[in-house]
Order: structure tokens, then C-alpha cells, then sequence
């Protein structure tokens, strides 16, 4: 689990060969739908988008995708169900929580299985929900770019300087 | 320049230009460093997109690769990228100078 989490890098640069189906089912139903929900909400809906062609026109329209990943998953939630199980706090906060972390939990596991992954947030919603054929209340609040990884990256620094115990102290 | 060239290309850049207009939209609530950022990459799908026409040529592959090599500091630090990106100004220069 330590060298999923400090060995997972993300990735924008991806070598052509295609991710077998199964394997991203696999991420999605037995690491990603497994993340701890608000409430139980699980008012997640996941899109695993492998036609070329579809890939170029999120690309179009989600900026923040750089490489030419095989696979994108597009992470959705359900607004209404997640606002009829969670009030507003569902809706517009817990919601996004759920889809980070059935996100970080296909990205490690994905890490484990070899494969490299980037999650994007730069995208127009709204044009993406069109391309993908998404009706209103199913709103995309994530991208992951998924494939095999063309090339090694380095981690970057982290601050360790952000923990306390037992009360915050402006000294370090 | 045939037909199917000439779709090929209006498909190219089309999907270039939404790639553009996407970004102006979002800039307006993103990172102020994704500006730059989007700059320079939309240079290197440019370059793709010549390439794919036939269109390349050695100057262009050298401003491409390193755009390619140095992008990614934007995750690194402000300093950093700006470094790549002043030095990317003073390499290209030289470059420019070639028009025959």
C-alpha cells in the first residue's frame, strides 16, 4: 500500500497500447465503487470511453487531458439522486468527495497493475455531458486519463510541515 | 491541394480551435499559470497537426520537443516554468532567424 501511494506518479504520456476492458471494469468494480461514500450515497456513474475517436473529441473539450491516453473515465455523479439522498450537503459537497475517492482508489490500484493514470478537473462539463451523451442530471466531475506509461516521472517535493497533534500552532 | 486533404485539415484545426476556445472559457477560473501552459501546448498540437499534413519540418520538431520536455514544470514551481519558458523565447529566436 506505501509504494502504491508514493510510487503512483501522474502521468501524461502514454505508449499505444490499449487497456483491456476487463482490466478497467475491474478497477472500477473492485477498487473504485469500494471508496467510502457520504452517507452511502453511491450515486457514482462511471463512462469508460476506449473509441479513438470519442477520446479526440473529449480532448477537444477537456483541456487539461495532455498526452494521447487509450483510456478516459469519465466520473459522474448522479445530482439528483445524490441531493434526494443527501440534501444539498450531498449534492454539492459529498458527491465530489465520493468521486475523488473512488478515484485515488482506481489510481493506485492501477498503479499496482502497471498501468498510469491522471485525473483532470480542466474540462467543460457541459460540452462534455453533449459528446458523451450524458443527460442533465448526471454531471461529469472528474476525468482520468488511463494507459500504460511512455515514460518515468519523479515525484515532487511534499511539505511535511503540515501536521500537528492535539490543537493548530502558527510555529512550526 | 484534393479533397479529402482539404476535410482533412477543416477536421484538424476544427477540433484545434474547440481545444482553444475550451481553454479561454476555463482559464477565466483556473491556475493563472495554465494560461502559458495552454499557450505552449496548443503550439505543440499545432506542430501535430502540420506534421500530419506533411507539413513538418526540422524547426518545428525542435520548438515541439521542447515544449514536450519542459511543459510539465508548470507542476513543479512558478520559478521553474518561467525558466523554461524564458529560455523556450531565447531558443526559439535563432530559429526564427532561419526564414529563407
Amino acid at each position: 500500500m506505501w509504494e502504491a501511494i508514493q510510487g503512483r506518479r501522474s502521468i501524461r504520456s502514454f505508449r499505444s497500447d490499449l487497456v483491456p476492458e476487463d482490466l478497467i471494469r475491474k478497477l472500477i468494480l473492485e477498487a473504485g465503487i469500494w471508496a467510502p461514500s457520504g452517507g452511502n450515497a453511491q450515486t457514482w456513474r462511471f463512462v469508460v470511453v476506449t473509441d479513438h475517436d470519442l477520446i479526440r473529441k473529449i480532448r477537444m473539450v477537456a483541456p487539461g487531458i495532455l498526452g494521447n491516453p487509450p483510456a478516459v473515465i469519465v466520473i459522474c455523479q448522479d445530482l439528483d439522486e445524490a441531493e434526494r439522498k443527501g440534501s444539498k450537503l450531498g449534492r454539492d459537497v459529498l458527491s465530489l468527495m465520493d468521486t475523488v475517492l473512488a478515484a485515488q482508489n482506481i489510481m493506485l490500484t492501477a498503479h499496482e497493475q502497471g498501468l498510469g493514470t491522471c485525473h483532470v478537473a480542466s474540462f467543460h462539463a457541459g460540452a462534455l455531458q453533449k459528446i458523451v451523451g450524458l443527460p442533465a442530471s448526471i454531471v461529469p466531475q472528474l476525468l482520468m486519463s488511463l494507459g500504460y506509461p511512455n515514460i518515468k516521472t519523479q515525484a515532487q517535493k511534499r511539505n511535511s510541515k503540515v501536521v500537528w497533534f492535539n490543537g493548530y500552532s502558527q510555529e512550526g | 491541394m484534393d479533397t479529402h486533404k482539404k476535410d482533412e485539415l477543416e477536421q484538424e484545426f476544427s477540433e484545434l480551435a474547440c481545444y482553444m476556445v475550451t481553454s479561454a472559457r476555463n482559464l477565466i477560473q483556473e491556475n493563472k499559470l495554465y494560461g502559458p501552459l495552454r499557450l505552449v501546448d496548443a503550439v505543440s498540437r499545432l506542430v501535430d497537426v502540420l506534421e500530419k499534413l506533411d507539413l513538418k519540418s526540422p524547426r518545428l520538431e525542435v520548438i515541439q520537443g521542447r515544449i514536450k520536455d519542459g511543459e510539465d514544470t508548470v507542476m513543479e514551481s512558478e520559478e521553474k516554468f518561467t525558466a523554461f519558458l524564458e529560455n523556450l523565447v531565447m531558443d526559439l529566436v535563432p530559429l526564427m532567424q532561419d526564414r529563407k
